[in-house]
């Protein structure tokens, strides 16, 4: 190339930011503390709520005095379920699954309560010390009923019912069976009988929930600020329960301090306020406490597993017939249903391993709890702790290495598309790959060294792996396998560029934490051929926002992201055909880059992609015949053929136990990671780290326990614990780059995977560490100290 | 209960006089009456450390006091720092280039934390680093790169100093 050449592609082309490293946009403003989150933002004359909350699990509401309450200086009202009831419908949110059994969730709870902590009345005052001093005031009775506060007491002969019209306690019951698992049992070398438990917690965002309503009598439109994951879903499901046109309620999102699946719900809080709102015709704020989101936000993972594993000789897993209970607690969420996680887990149990037979049957069960709602992963970290710990138990019965079982099991590289047992479409993948890459980057060789020299001196280190497939991006035929009421297979972006030739992309995703204002921008920037600095994001306002799903579910950066880059592509081809005609050149030769329209390989025959702009607007007479005066494209995209695309990764961890306190410590954590083409890898890498640490509280810490009557015992950071950063090792990440064939640019989704595999990698370097006391199957989350005690001594036991 | 208290405070350089109920937190004080919305609550039982502010050169839980207790106190919090996205302190600056942050509630105490931790000790290990801000949650990045950010912070902070010697 001559020097000449290489100058004009210097000065015509951009290096692409898909796929760069790039520092985060958004972030001076969260480091300065002017992000702006619900609590921030105050409305001249705003009220407050307290909500008065149940204390029985299970109990008929016989009478609610709120006289005291009420007549409480710096009162304003007392509401309660019954009054309630008359101003909004309860939520209701119905599978299409046959066998489903329906709930409505009251936002005040009405004639009965159905878990401690669900909200029987609101108080409103001048601030919100005085609404708890007058929440206190108010005298709710009870007539207590039987509780039903554990999956075994929900599906016992007899047991009381929940919601009187149900013939049982079970949401759902699914059944599936694929291939011949009799036969595979008949033909396996061995059967194994696993019980796998997976205890109850949550994703617990540090920023709580919270609302406020305002209410306009001269419109009669609603304003609801609200710490949600998908504000247009809030505005559709407040439309339905309050009855009104949805073109009169504007929900906004501002910053969302953490979500994780959690803030992805409707909920009667949000309900209430918006109807307090609109009768008193004064703004009402709600800020949830650290007690109220414990008790009663959204629970997540309590899964109990049976699995009958029928296993060859040589380490081939031929057979799985699976049994799975999940506790859903009191009532079904909005816009999930309490289907969500027994149609994940029966649908993946299988993983990355080549399982031809399986069977399954699944039930959603009721019970006196908080309800349970997707969290980062959903049921992926239960399906996966089962599968995981199989392949380890499989390794133990026929004396192979763990590793080697799960290279015998795992689907190969030729086998993409793989359509699964349960006819997932794994549309490509790094199985072998990763689990090999991340004994190699991890040091596997040198944590064995490690655990050798530590055994010579008495201490217990334990080695674990996980691998997982995980799916991402669920598309529109997913859903609707799966019975939602809603199918959220697409996702929406408008881009728009001003005048001036900068650029706003609204989308209809919601960023809290997951930098979209940073990769969205870098996707559209390089289809316009501008610098990322002239293109802004902004999500989160329903009355500016293309309507879309939020985010959740990985989806955001397939679906959000190939829509941005489509509408970006749109507006980019209206750029061409105007410098075109401006240039007098074929719109095929017109290159965009550095912020300039070129005619290809001349860096002297171009335009500023600002003057382009400015005279689309300003000076329409020089736009080629029949192009409309604005630079504004909107597009949807839902990848074909919608099954979604399955991204992957594996993990390795180094533990230490002390046998003697139950204590585990982490001392190394590894992740080799494959989600297709990322647009950002530092971002990729932060979204690893922060899903492998939630991961990790699974797996060691964090549980809510309720007791035998359903009174939650678990309602403070010093009960239910989050692990701190004495807790979490580094985290090493390293990639893998697969392709998605179905997506735009090959990418993958990726935001949950690093959640799902710490809990089997903990529980098998658990139970790796203990083996010189003797095997032991260690089947469930988390690993408090006293089920590490509990290990212990069932290993020695087994020894002997 | 009602009956207000004026309490002088002295944030961020600024002197204030504000009239209180005895019973306000600190950090409804700050946040309410003085619409320093950066410190944050997550949990108002000094668990979290996302309401973290340093208080006459200490770091504290400004939902574990009240204000009137706070009374003649020098409070810095987190709008301190910095005049504008262009001119961050280095800690800041560290937590952008390291990515040390994801929703960013956590990120105003645990910026404070950090910045107070390096002025005790600006040449920290790793470990030293997770025990000074183990009392700060962050439910996002799983620490490993608000560890790097803090590491880098020193670093180049040191570096600083030590031209400042040249």
């Amino acid at each position: 190339m001559s020097e000449t050449q290489a100058e004009t592609q210097a000065a015509t082309q951009q290096p692409k930011l898909l796929g760069a490293r790039v520092t985060r946009v958004e972030d001076p403003r969260f480091l300065t503390g002017n992000g702006r989150y619900v609590d921030d933002i105050a409305l001249p004359g705003m009220l407050h709520v307290a909500f008065v909350r149940s204390t029985m699990a299970h109990a008929d509401i016989t009478g609610v005095n709120v006289e005291a309450a009420a007549s409480h200086p710096g009162v304003h009202a007392v509401v309660t379920g019954a009054e309630m009831a008359g101003e909004a419908k309860p939520i209701t949110c119905d599978s299409l699954v046959p066998t489903w059994q329906a709930t409505e969730y009251p936002a005040l709870a009405h004639e009965r309560v159905r878990f401690v902590g669900e909200a029987v009345a609101a108080v409103v005052a001048d601030d919100r010390y005085i609404a708890e001093d007058a929440s206190e005031l108010v005298r709710v009775e009870y007539s207590a009923r039987e509780p039903v506060a554990s999956i075994e007491a929900a599906i016992r002969d007899g047991a009381p019912r929940l919601h009187d019209s149900w013939e049982d306690n079970f949401f759902v019951k699914r059944h599936f069976n694929g291939g011949d698992v009799e036969g595979a049992m008949a033909e396996a070398d061995g059967v194994l009988e696993l019980d796998l438990v997976s205890h109850r917690h949550s994703g617990i965002p540090l920023e709580c929930r919270g609302c406020i309503a305002d209410y306009n009598r001269g419109d009669n439109t609603l304003t609801l600020w609200t710490s949600t994951q998908i504000p247009h879903l809030v505005r559709t499901g407040l439309a339905d329960v309050l009855e009104m046109p949805e073109n009169s309620i504007r929900v906004i999102a501002p910053e969302v301090g953490g979500g994780y699946g959690i803030k992805g719900h409707l909920f009667p809080e949000e309900i209430a306020v918006a109807v307090l709102a609109r009768k008193l015709g004064r703004a009402v704020k709600w800020i949830e406490d650290r007690r109220e989101h414990l008790l009663a936000c959204i629970h997540a993972r309590e899964h109990h597993h049976r699995l009958q594993v029928a296993y060859k000789q040589d380490g081939t897993v031929t057979g799985i017939k699976a049994l799975l209970y999940v506790d859903c607690g009191a009532y079904s969420v909005y816009p999930w249903t309490s289907t969500m996680d027994t149609g994940m887990a029966l649908g993946i149990l299988p993983g990355p391993y080549r399982i031809r037979n399986y069977e399954c049957e699944a039930y959603s069960v009721t019970t006196n709890k908080c309800p349970l709602g997707p969290y980062r992963g959903v049921a992926r970290p239960a399906a996966c702790f089962s599968i995981e710990r199989a392949m380890d138990e499989v390794a133990h019965a026929v004396g192979l290495d763990p590793f080697e079982v799960r290279r015998r099991n795992l689907v190969r590289d030729d086998e993409f598309p793989y359509e699964s047992v349960t006819g997932l479409i794994y549309d490509s993948g790094s199985f072998h790959e990763a689990l090999e890459k991340v004994c190699r980057d991890g040091d596997l060789e040198g944590m064995r060294r490690l655990q050798e020299e530590a055994r010579a001196e008495g201490r217990y280190l334990g080695i674990g792996f996980s691998c997982y497939t995980e799916q991402t991006a669920h598309t529109t035929n997913e859903f609707i396998k799966r019975g939602v009421p809603i199918i959220f297979g697409y996702d929406t972006a408008i881009v728009r560029m001003d005048p001036s030739g900068t650029v706003l992309v609204h989308v209809s995703t919601h960023s809290h934490g997951q930098g979209h204002e940073t990769t969205y921008a870098q996707v559209v920037a390089d289809q316009l051929g501008i610098p990322l600095e002239s293109v802004k994001v902004a999500f989160g306002d329903t009355a500016a926002t293309p309507y879309g799903h939020g985010t959740f579910a990985s989806r955001s950066a397939v679906l959000a992201g190939g829509a941005s880059l489509r509408a970006a592509q749109k507006v980019a081809e209206m750029l061409v055909r105007f410098a075109a005609e401006h240039l007098e050149a074929d719109p095929g030769d017109i290159e965009l880059a550095q912020g300039k329209a070129f005619v290809r390989g001349s860096a002297s025959r171009g335009v500023e992609i600002a003057d382009l702009a400015r005279w689309a607007y300003h000076r329409p007479e020089k736009l080629p015949d029949g192009m409309e005066p604005v630079l504004e494209a909107v597009s949807s995209y839902d990848a074909d053929p919608g099954t979604g695309t399955f991204a992957n990764a594996a993990h390795l961890v180094l533990v230490e136990v002390d046998p003697e306190t139950g204590g585990v410590k982490l001392l190394r954590y590894a992740v080799t990671e494959d989600c297709g083409r990322m647009i950002n890898p530092l971002i990729v890498d932060g979204q690893v780290h922060g899903g492998v640490a939630q991961g990790i509280g699974g797996a060691l810490l964090e549980e809510f326990v309720y007791d035998e009557n359903g009174q939650l015992l678990t309602t403070t950071f010093l009960d239910y614990l989050l692990p701190g950063a004495t807790d979490i090792p580094k985290i090493e990440v390293t990639h893998l780059e697969t392709l998605s064939p179905f997506t735009l640019e090959g990418i993958k989704g990726m935001g949950e995977g690093g959640a799902i595999g710490p809990g089997p990698a903990v529980a098998s370097a658990v139970a790796d560490a203990l083996s010189p006391f003797g095997h032991v199957f260690v089947n469930e989350l988390p690993l408090t100290p006293e089920r590490v005690r509990k290990f212990v001594q069932q290993a020695t036991g087994n020894a002997a | 209960m009602n009956q207000h208290h004026e309490v002088r405070l002295n944030v961020n350089g600024t002197e204030h006089t504000v009239s209180v109920p005895p019973r306000k937190l600190l950090v409804d004080c700050l946040r309410e009456d003085l619409r320093l919305t950066g410190t944050h609550v997550g949990c108002e039982q000094g668990v979290c450390g996302a309401c973290t502010i340093i208080m006459d050169g200490q770091n504290v839980r400004s939902c574990l006091m009240f204000a009137v207790q706070a009374d003649g106190a020098s409070i810095e919090t987190i709008e301190s720092l910095a005049s504008g996205p262009e001119d961050l302190h280095p800690v800041q600056q560290a937590f952008v280039d390291c990515h040390g942050l994801q929703c960013g509630f956590c990120t105003p105490g645990m910026v404070l934390a950090a910045k107070s931790f390096l002025e005790q000790n600006p040449s920290p290990t790793d470990d030293e680093i997770r025990e000074a801000i183990a009392g700060n949650i962050c439910r996002c990045t799983g620490y490993t790169f608000i560890v790097d950010a803090i590491r880098t912070a020193a670093e180049r902070m040191a570096g600083e100093e030590a031209g400042q010697h040249v």
